[in-house]
């Protein structure tokens, strides 16, 4: 039985039934289809899970189609299931079918209801191509999918002009880094003749090194790998991508799509291990978005761009354990990151449809009363992020925090302590914006206040369900399962006596963000407002989120502009093409109007012109004959 | 010279007579007529061909032409008859309503 | 040289007389005098080469009718404008060096080319006793083999009758 290709049809069916019929046959059709079968796909994994434990270690290989062969090279349409990819398709039909089923209650009065299912099967299609494919032809075909998929669902409400420009800049600014990916793809087939995964970790740690540096490839790949998860300096498109419906937020932008660079990097451990430098640039561009994103996030007003900022911070932190060569961590933390971001963002939208449509947290508060629900469930969610121990997010932040410090792959002090200072931002800005929304006086106007009330049980259940996950999930050691494929890097052994104090200094890191935040925000806005007037110029360059869209503006689009107008618009178009072409137009005006002069009306001089053409073919024929 | 190349010669200088008729008379109707002798030059040859091959089918296409050539005529004619009912000319230098 | 042989010279000459004289005749009648002088040295040719059923037609179908509906057409038409005055068009000396030209052409093809297949020997034999060409042989072919063609031209006559009419009828609408 294909197991792994039904895994990956079953979200192909949900689509092309939706996107076909769906507008015919009604909501009731559209919603079994359209959570059905991902939860349908989601047994199908856990099925294929078990079956891959059975053979202790070995991965299934599925050749669903031959793609193309060209000599003697075969490109299959492959599916490799081994631990890590089993982990992201768990992850992927799992939160994914939580977050349909929740999209049921969410979008229940939305006009184009069939359309956005189609659309969120899509991207599970795509995705699960992307974990799924053996070689990185598939994941790149998966990668520009759910690429599209994104696109389509940022700017799913496309009647609004801002919101369409958003799903062009994701588009857009992930095409960048695409280019990075295919050159880093067409190098590794250069080099190593093969593009499936396994057959390029193999290469790289066999006895005789392919005839390329690692490292480019490494960084090329990583370009990559930086447009799909947001890390400098491609981070910009992932907090205008926040135009979506709040579930593809959660299901799109902060559990899965964002995590693809982070898989890629895991998939491809034996090549990085070759590519220390690479290694370094990834583990520094990590710590320095989760830095920049963490500050950006503290002085955020739309609920939806705190976590936005806080995802781009999340994904930092996964590329910190990648770049120290703690795969498995970076994976662990993928894990639980879905689980309480997902919660995090469906929360913050049960807020908005509580609220009917309001997202500047300046205008809420004191919620936590009208929907006890949604607040206990966000409440734990945040303190997960924010690294309380026993939830989830304290052991994968702890063990990322330990690996940057003592890695033997390039940890170090500096590394850890950055880090730590955004864990406790990352506290400090979370809990400020669960007081600001929930505890807090209300600052809600009358009218909002009044319709406030609590979501459906399709909405609040999913939610009891992502709270519960992040509170026990991170009992599941996943390192420790995912070591066969991608052991843990050496730590240094002098520090080994350090871990405990770093746990302690963790946990008390993230009490102080906690501290901290009740301090300011716990009488509402007067203490933070003094706060701002006291740093103006501070916190002009965070709200302006340090002005790189303005930068990009000005570096890039103005001179893309400038060339595409003057060169290509003026010279290139009007002057060289309209030109040729109004030139030959003209040209055949002018011999036309020369040619019929030879119409004179005389017969006899067309009589005259026949017998002419006559001897000429004659004295062709003579010629020729 | 054999017969048949005479005859092929003859059938040339005809159809040439004809040509040059259409060419340079103006009368609209001995246009006509040298169009006819045209025809004729090539319906002679078309029958020494067929003698000198024996074939009984290019006298059955010669009867063929004929019966175009009458068809040809009796629509020609007419056109003639009301450009000159027109024109009251016979003259092709009158008929230059064709000018591009 | 044989009576054969003088006969087709004779008729030949007056084939080409016919045509000359088209030519030069300044009155519509006489060029259709000429035309039909043509057209019966033709038929006199047709005649010579054994070809009776041919030469029949040609009299009866050329003079017979297509002439003589021209000369009536001629009678009916005299109108004396500058065509009669002037017979020639301007570009005169053009138009015979092309006409020339094109005789040249034809006669340069005809003395290099020859009949490419060989002749069926009996059919030979029976147009040299002159009995290949007889009224019978014709009609049976025709009648036979090209029943289907035959029928076609008279569908061709009707549509032309057709068109004759629909034409002078359009014209005497048009003046009204």
């Amino acid at each position: 039985m294909n197991l792994l290709t039904l895994i990956v049809v079953l979200p192909l069916a949900g689509f092309l039934l939706n996107g076909l019929l769906g507008p015919r046959l009604g909501k009731p059709f559209v919603t079994v289809v359209g959570c059905g079968l991902p939860i349908l796909a989601f047994l199908a994994t856990v099925r294929a899970f078990l079956q891959l434990n059975g053979t202790e270690g070995a991965a299934l290989v599925e050749t669903a189609y031959t793609w193309a062969v060209v000599g003697d090279f075969t490109f299959d349409i492959a599916f490799y299931f081994d631990r890590l990819s089993a982990v992201m398709t768990l992850i992927i039909t799992g939160v994914g079918s939580l977050i349909h089923v929740y999209s049921t209650g969410y979008m229940k009065d939305d006009a184009s209801y069939a359309r956005y299912f189609s659309y969120l099967n899509l991207f599970l299609f795509f995705m699960l191509l992307l974990v799924l494919g053996r070689s990185l032809l598939v994941c790149f075909v998966g990668w520009e999918g759910v690429g599209l998929a994104s696109y389509l669902l940022i700017g799913f409400w496309f009647e609004d002009m801002a919101k369409a420009q958003a799903g062009k800049k994701a588009f857009i600014t992930n095409r960048v880094g695409d280019a990075g990916f295919l050159l880093g793809m067409f190098l590794l087939y250069h080099a190593v003749g093969t593009l499936d995964f396994d057959g390029v970790n193999a290469a790289f740690s066999g006895p005789v090194a392919p005839a390329v540096s690692a490292s480019l490839v490494g960084v090329l790949l990583f370009i990559g790998a930086t447009g799909k998860s947001a890390q400098i300096p491609l981070h910009v498109w992932l907090p205008d991508a926040m135009a979506g419906p709040t579930p593809v937020s959660a299901l799109i932008h902060a559990a899965t799509m964002v995590t693809a660079g982070v898989y890629l990097v895991a998939r491809l451990n034996g090549l990085y291990l070759q590519a220390p430098e690479a290694s370094q640039v990834i583990a520094v561009i990590g710590v320095l978005t989760a830095f920049f994103a963490a500050t950006i996030a503290v002085v955020q007003t739309d609920i939806k761009k705190v976590l936005a900022y806080s995802t781009i911070s999340q994904l930092g932190f996964m590329f910190v354990a990648l770049g120290v060569g703690a795969y498995g961590v970076a994976v662990f933390h993928v894990y639980t990151h879905a689980f309480f971001k997902a919660c995090l963002f469906l929360g913050a939208g049960s807020v908005i449809h509580a609220l009917s449509g309001e997202q500047d947290i300046r205008k809420m508060g004191g919620l936590a009363r009208r929907i006890p629900i949604t607040f206990v469930t966000f409440a734990v969610a945040t303190a997960a992020i924010a690294g309380l121990p026993p939830l989830a997010g304290f052991f994968s932040k702890d063990e990322i925090l330990w690996f940057a410090f003592a890695s033997e792959r390039g940890g170090s002090t500096l590394l850890w302590a950055v880090a730590s200072l955004t864990a406790l931002l990352t506290a400090f800005y979370m809990f400020r914006l669960l007081w600001l929304t929930f505890l807090t006086p209300s600052r809600m106007d009358e009218k909002t206040a009044h319709h406030v009330h609590e979501s459906p049980f399709s909405m609040t259940g999913v939610l009891i369900v992502l709270a519960v996950l992040s509170a026990v999930g991170g009992f599941v050691h996943l390192p420790h399962f995912l070591e066969p494929l991608m052991p843990l890097p050496a730590t240094d052994h002098a520090l080994e006596h350090l871990e405990m104090p770093l746990i302690v200094l963790a946990v008390v890191t993230g009490l102080l963000g906690l501290g901290a935040a009740i301090y300011v925000y716990r009488g509402g806005l007067a203490r933070a407002e003094r706060l701002q007037r006291r740093f103006a110029g501070a916190h002009r360059l965070l709200s302006g989120k340090y002005f790189v869209d303005e930068f990009y503006e000005a570096v890039l689009g103005r001179p893309l502009h400038w060339i595409s107008e003057r060169v290509f618009l003026r010279l290139g178009d009007r002057i060289l093409i309209d030109g040729s072409l109004h030139g030959l137009t003209g040209l055949a005006q002018r011999a036309a109007g020369r040619l019929s002069r030879v119409e004179t009306g005389n017969l006899q001089f067309y009589v005259l012109l026949a017998a002419l053409g006559l001897v000429a073919s004659l004295a062709w024929m003579w010629r020729h004959g | 010279m054999d017969r048949t190349q005479l005859l092929l010669t003859v059938s040339i200088a005809l159809f040439a007579l004809g040509l040059t008729g259409v060419m340079i008379r103006r009368n609209a109707l001995v246009m006509l007529m040298c169009m006819e002798l045209m025809l004729n030059g090539v319906i002679l040859s078309l029958v020494t061909f067929a003698a000198a091959t024996a074939t009984l089918s290019g006298a059955v296409l010669v009867f063929l032409v004929f019966v175009v050539a009458a068809a040809e005529i009796a629509i020609a004619i007419p056109i003639v008859l009301l450009l000159s009912r027109q024109r009251k000319s016979l003259d092709v230098g009158a008929y230059s309503e064709l000018k591009g | 040289m044989s009576l054969e042989s003088l006969l087709l010279y004779f008729f030949a000459g007056g084939a080409l007389l016919g045509g000359v004289l088209m030519l030069v005749a300044r009155h519509p009648m006489r060029v259709a005098l000429a035309l039909i002088g043509s057209m019966l040295s033709l038929a006199g040719l047709y005649a010579v080469l054994g070809v009776h059923v041919i030469a029949v037609f040609q009299v009866l179908i050329y003079v017979g009718a297509v002439m003589v509906f021209m000369v009536y057409v001629i009678m009916l038409l005299d109108v004396r404008d500058p065509s009669f005055l002037e017979r020639y068009s301007g570009a005169l000396l053009p138009s015979v060096a092309l006409a020339a030209a094109i005789a040249v052409a034809l006669g340069a093809a005809l003395s290099r080319g020859t009949v490419a297949d060989g002749p069926d020997p009996a059919a030979l034999a029976a147009a040299a006793r002159g009995t290949l060409f007889n009224v019978q042989p014709f009609s049976v072919e025709f009648l036979e083999r090209y029943w289907l063609h035959f029928e076609l031209t008279s569908v061709l006559l009707l549509a032309a009758v057709v068109a004759a009419i629909a034409i002078v009828k359009a014209g005497r609408r048009h003046d009204g």
